[in-house]
């Protein structure tokens, strides 16, 4: 969604031609995102032979504020429309910044994992936003990531298994 | 007007910007060289979108205020004093994850 979108672009923008195809993942009530990830990748198309890159909905697995005991319920009804998808895709790395979405498209791919079905490396980077608390897809995938980003030195100090590349959106 | 798709070109053509707290309206001013008031909605307290306005406060980068006290900013700013705010780095990232997969 919005914020998340334009700061995950911004994470792509420099990766190199060996991140492809690359493969997103969307909640299907977004309605902006999709016109920003096709116009960062027409511009990806025009410098680079290799660009492929995809797009899939899935629900939307917890609306703001929603209460803690029906979050749990749409998650792992999310985690199990994801299931299918991640096995489709069997992703080399799935990278993320925060949205809800991104837990269980995450989390299924941990499960992969366990199943020795296929080993992903999951690279999550906290917003921007977030200084002094993680969010709350954060502090989930903490525990789930092979690697944890943090923009800010507080959250460093917080969490320890944390990386801290400073500012990198 | 009440939305706009881009307020690319009003920031382009501001000499000042007041505004909410919300990240991408701070970052795409900063972004953009532009002086910065963040007015701070005192009933939202709770919300966590306070935390990098006040960051870019300590740090310098913006002057801060509630909706009671901001003509009083706007009568006393010291505008010069703001430093200026670098952009993000991501090629750093990239870097990292490069290193990562063995592809340096």
């Amino acid at each position: 969604t919005g914020g998340h979108t334009t700061e995950i672009l911004r994470l792509l923008s420099c990766l190199s031609e060996s991140y492809s195809p690359r493969h997103y993942v969307l909640a299907d009530s977004d309605k902006m995102s999709e016109a920003k990830i096709r116009s960062f990748e027409q511009k990806k198309a025009e410098t680079s032979f290799k660009s492929q890159f995809t797009l899939d909905r899935i629900p939307r697995s917890r609306e703001v504020r929603q209460s803690w005991i029906s979050s749990v319920v749409t998650t792992l009804y999310s985690i199990l429309y994801s299931l299918p998808l991640t096995y489709k895709r069997k992703p080399d790395l799935i990278l993320c910044n925060g949205p809800g979405t991104c837990v269980p498209v995450c989390l299924s791919a941990f499960l992969l994992g366990l199943l020795r079905i296929k080993r992903t490396i999951i690279v999550y980077v906290e917003s921007i936003c977030r200084v002094e608390t993680l969010s709350l897809s954060g502090k989930i995938l903490y525990y789930f990531s092979d690697y944890f980003i943090v923009q800010w030195p507080d959250l460093k100090k917080k969490y320890p298994k944390s990386v801290y590349l400073g500012r990198i959106v | 007007f009440r939305f706009k798709d881009s307020l690319a070109q009003d920031l382009q053509s501001a000499d000042l910007v007041i505004s909410h707290a919300g990240a991408g309206s701070c970052l795409e001013t900063l972004e953009k060289g532009k002086p910065l008031i963040v007015v701070i909605n005192d009933k939202l307290m709770d919300n966590h979108q306070l935390e990098l306005a006040k960051q870019l406060h300590r740090d310098g980068y913006v002057l801060y205020c509630n909706c009671s006290t901001l003509v009083e900013t706007l009568q006393s700013m010291d505008l010069s004093a703001l430093k200026h705010f670098p952009p993000g780095q991501p090629e750093k990232f990239a870097s990292f994850l490069d290193k990562v997969f063995g592809l340096q």
